[in-house]
């Protein structure tokens, strides 16, 4: 019953995942979200230290109104680097961290994922999916039926 | 009395290029508008140009000059990303400015009671030495100091409902006491202007209003600001810049103007024009990007300007 409590960001986080470097353009960034199904994608220097976070959150802010334009340049913008709309200096996880507290921290900020960094290198990403799956992993096996249907 | 309608086709030639949202698009659908039945009684007149004497009462000759030497033999020059030039944008500015101009010449020499002005590209983001937010030439400026310089008069009022603030306007007008600028725009957005601390000489008003502001917003400071501000001044004449960027559909902002609101406010207008100008408006278009929310805002307030009240009296 309790089977969550032993979890730990590593078991549930997706490993190695596809990162940007600070020079890719808003059009690449907007082509991965298309093609996956990310909120945000992180971004990495040559060595994978991670320098931000780039959400579909960031990218819609991108193009919206503000005072530097009357219409926003939308091809214009497209072509800006990630390191221009990213958010820096995220919040990330310990791969250690209990997932019971990576739950807590989602729901507290109501994000959609965390990057997952072990001595400054991104390693993972954990997001509110693999959280769902893990809670259903812990569950499944140990659920006691209130009523057993009777097999028609 | 009539009201007239001052347009002239080459403010549909002025090109922005494909896609742009001031578009000639506007214009074609707001001339469609007031061809309509309950239009019949506008009088329709061409607009003049401007002359250099009028456009230099606000923009320095050599500003003027570099607007037109910037006007292409074809395609388009941008002057920002925002304000592009066609071959046919410096005749088009000549006709808006002077459309201006020559309604207010026709309302101070009492042949028609108010006039609005169909024209593009829109003005009152353009300062006295910078093209920007579309605007080549401050069309409310150039006609408030018309008025001044020609008619003799000591104090015009410029009313600007667009949703942005009109800088240029502003720019124009903050150092001379014989103008009141009153601007009632959504704040934070373009051109970043308008503050409540930017008062000029006490002649300037600006009252920003947040995103999601709508009806009621309007009615409280036209009531608490506006309506006072312009009693006190006691307008010899009001000019009013048009725009309809305010609407609750419109793209380019988040404010939600009906087109009712611009029929009630373009009436308050009118009430306080007959108390202390006999009834002297002159309106002037500025933005306004959704096309139909913007043919039924400017036929709304067109036929406020024809159902004005009577005169009161003649100061
Ligand atoms: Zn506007």
């Amino acid at each position: 019953m309790y089977e969550f409590l032993k979890y730990e960001v590593r078991d549930a986080m997706t490993a190695d995942p596809i990162a940007i470097g600070p020079n890719a353009r808003l059009r690449e960034v907007e082509e991965i979200f298309e093609n996956h199904d990310f909120n945000g994608v992180p971004v990495v220097d040559d060595q994978r230290h991670l320098l931000g976070i780039l959400t579909k959150f960031d990218l819609l802010k991108a193009f919206s109104l503000d005072a530097h334009a009357l219409a926003p340049h939308y091809d214009t913008i497209m072509e800006q680097p990630a390191e221009a709309v990213m958010t820096r200096d995220p919040v990330s996880v310990e791969p250690r961290l209990p997932l019971s507290r990576l739950l807590q921290k989602l729901v507290e900020m109501r994000t959609k994922s965390l990057p997952v960094v072990e001595n400054g290198l991104l390693i993972g990403i954990v997001a509110r999916q693999d959280v769902l799956k893990a809670l259903r992993r812990a569950t499944i096996q140990h659920e006691i039926p209130l009523h057993q249907d009777s097999p028609s | 009395m009539t009201t007239l309608l001052y347009t002239h086709p080459a403010c549909l030639e002025h090109d922005t290029g494909f896609g742009h949202p001031e578009s000639p698009a506007r214009l074609t659908a707001i001339l469609n508008a007031l061809r309509a039945a309950p239009f019949a009684a506008l009088e329709w007149r061409d607009a003049p140009q401007a002359t250099a004497e009028q456009l230099t009462r606000i923009h320095p000759p050599a500003y003027v000059e570099r607007i037109f030497a910037r006007v292409p033999r074809q395609g388009h020059f941008a002057l920002d990303g925002d304000t592009i030039l066609s071959p046919q944008s410096g005749e088009a500015a000549l006709r808006a400015a002077g459309a201006v101009c020559a309604a207010v010449d026709t309302v101070l020499r009492r042949e028609a009671s108010n006039a609005f002005c169909a024209i593009r590209p829109p003005g009152h983001h353009a300062e006295p030495n910078q093209a920007m937010g579309f605007c080549l030439f401050g069309n409310a400026a150039i006609g408030a100091a018309h008025a001044r310089a020609v008619h003799g008069l000591k104090r015009v009022a410029i009313i600007d409902f667009d949703v942005h603030h009109g800088n240029g306007t502003q720019a124009a007008v903050e150092r001379d006491p014989g103008y009141l600028y009153i601007s009632t725009h959504q704040a934070y957005i373009y051109p970043g202007t308008g503050h409540r601390g930017e008062r000029g000489i006490g002649n300037i008003i600006n009252i920003p209003l947040l995103a999601g502001s709508g009806s009621t917003d309007l009615r409280h400071v036209w009531r608490h600001e506006i309506e006072p501000a312009l009693r006190e001044f006691k307008p010899q004449l009001i000019l009013i810049s048009a725009g309809f960027d305010a609407h609750h559909m419109d793209p380019l902002a988040e404010l939600n103007f009906s087109e009712d609101d611009y029929a009630w406010l373009t009436r308050r207008i009118l009430e306080v024009a007959a108390d202390h100008c006999a009834g002297q408006v002159v309106s002037i278009l500025e933005g306004g990007y959704n096309l139909s929310a913007l043919a039924a805002s400017v036929a709304a307030h067109v036929k406020a300007l024809m159902e004005a009240p009577a005169r009161d009296h003649i100061p």
